[in-house]
């Protein structure tokens, strides 16, 4: 799958990057394309690109407050979940993504 | 009903934003205090004033605008943009009434519902699109949710606020060490997660109205866990893998900054035990802190602000003791780690329930 996605954690300093993590190592380990970005206490990072946003099959928010710029997703499949699902078991979540989209 | 309304999502979001400005204005406070003698506030802008005058100065205001910053993060989690500004409105009728940060969160939801209210409720022709957010939402969300925090709930979420302020300054002795306890308990307890978010939330409340003690409770408990951790391994390596032991090298530069989470991996093969000494260990941390009269007016930021605490000596007992009953309890408690053959990679999962994940 091309997978991009959003991490954002409450204090925007551990969970944050930890999800982000997780959910790379985890993607990367499946085999599928993913990007995803960052909104800490910092600011943005790791801002998704629109050539990899318009190839995405499936958009994953992993965030416990509201993300930034979610309009740019418009007309994607969007999955939203509190980031210690991403932290706790990104690769089953993974797969059941990809089993419920049947790509 | 109640899940839909994702009143947690919008809180932490308001949180999200509140945290760095409540840092900078604390620390503004606690740098003109120490620094400056205890200077006193601006009221001449005409006549001259010292540095910690102004440094002070501008740290109340920091901690005047905290309940309409809350509100207005709330209100744009809510309903965007058009939120922001009759949260922002609330937030400073509540500080005004002596509502502080939870008549702020108040005025935050209800500025966000009735945004979105109004938005979906209010038809009106093709030519008058443009007046929708420019004056027709402003105004009239901001003069219903006025009408509602300055004559319905301001002044009773004010009376409540007063009440619970003077029951924590007058405490004494058990009941101050009981508090001091739970609060720690609650803070240590899921390393960052909700349990410990709903501990900070009431922390960060009573920041604002001006009770510092429990600020130094969560400090405290959130770095007795990576500490207490950290000591236990020093005091007895075996009962801990060689990856564990990785992951400690990391928790406690990580505790150092209050960031609790560095413990999650340890905590993650062996929760009970791991759970109960740090929660343990943080009560006990949180009773001395209460007993001690250590208060802390910057509500993050870890070892580096002790400096800025009242009674910093207090703080550093609490943390020490904290850390060693925690690190004795999982000396005792945890078996020795038993080496994995497989460790190359963190890639164990925790079963959680992926069935209420929709994709949309």
């Amino acid at each position: 799958m091309n997978i991009v996605g959003i991490a954002a954690c409450t204090s925007g300093i551990a969970h944050t990057y930890i999800a982000k993590e997780k959910l790379m190592k985890a993607g990367q380990a499946l085999n599928h394309t993913i990007h995803i970005e960052t909104q800490g206490t910092i600011g943005t990072e790791n801002e998704l690109l629109p050539q990899d946003i318009a190839a995405a099959d499936v958009v994953i928010i992993a965030a416990d407050i509201k993300v930034g710029g979610r309009d740019r997703f418009a007309g994607k499949k969007i999955v939203d979940i509190p980031t210690h699902i991403a932290i706790k078991s990104p690769k089953a979540l993974l797969n059941k993504i990809q089993a419920e989209l049947g790509i | 009903m109640l899940k839909e309304l994702e009143l947690k999502r919008h809180a932490m979001t308001g949180i999200s934003y509140m945290i760095p400005l409540v840092v900078a204005s604390g620390l503004l406070i606690a740098i003109g205090n120490i620094a400056g003698g205890n200077p006193a506030l601006i009221s001449d802008y005409k006549s001259s004033y010292t540095l910690w005058e102004a440094a002070v100065t501008l740290g109340v205001y920091g901690m005047g605008l905290i309940p309409a910053v809350m509100s207005a993060a709330i209100a744009y989690s809510i309903a965007d943009r058009p939120g922001i500004a009759p949260g922002l409105l609330m937030g400073m009728i509540a500080n005004a009434m002596g509502a502080g940060f939870f008549g702020g969160m108040l005025g935050g939801y209800m500025s966000g519902w009735c945004v979105n209210f109004l938005k979906k409720n209010i038809k009106v022709p093709i030519w008058a699109q443009g007046l929708m957010p420019m004056m027709i939402i402003p105004l009239l969300s901001s003069i219903i949710v006025a009408f509602i925090m300055f004559f319905v709930i301001g002044r009773p979420i004010a009376v409540a606020s007063f009440a619970l302020t003077d029951m924590l300054i007058n405490m004494q002795g058990g009941s101050k060490a009981v508090f001091g306890a739970v609060m720690g308990a609650m803070a240590a307890f899921d390393f960052g997660g909700p349990v410990n978010k709903v501990a900070s939330l009431f922390a960060d409340g009573l920041l604002i109205n001006g009770v510092y003690g429990p600020e130094a409770i969560k400090i405290c408990a959130s770095m007795v866990p990576p500490f207490g951790v950290a000591l236990s391994w020093l005091i007895r390596k075996s009962r801990y893998s060689k990856s564990e032991a990785d992951n400690i090298k990391i928790a406690f530069p990580m505790g150092i900054c209050m960031i609790t989470e560095g413990v999650i991996p340890i905590a993650a093969v062996d929760p009970l035990r791991v759970v109960f000494s740090c929660s343990f260990g943080a009560a006990v941390g949180g009773s001395l802190i209460m007993l001690l009269d250590v208060a802390s007016p910057v509500p993050s930021g870890g070892l580096f602000i002790v400096p800025a605490m009242q009674n910093p000596i207090g703080f550093l007992i609490s943390l020490g003791v904290g850390s060693i009953v925690t690190a004795l309890l999982l000396v005792v408690l945890k078996k020795d780690a038993v080496e994995k053959q497989n460790d190359g990679e963190d890639d164990e999962e925790e079963d959680v329930d992926l069935s209420g994940i929709n994709i949309k």
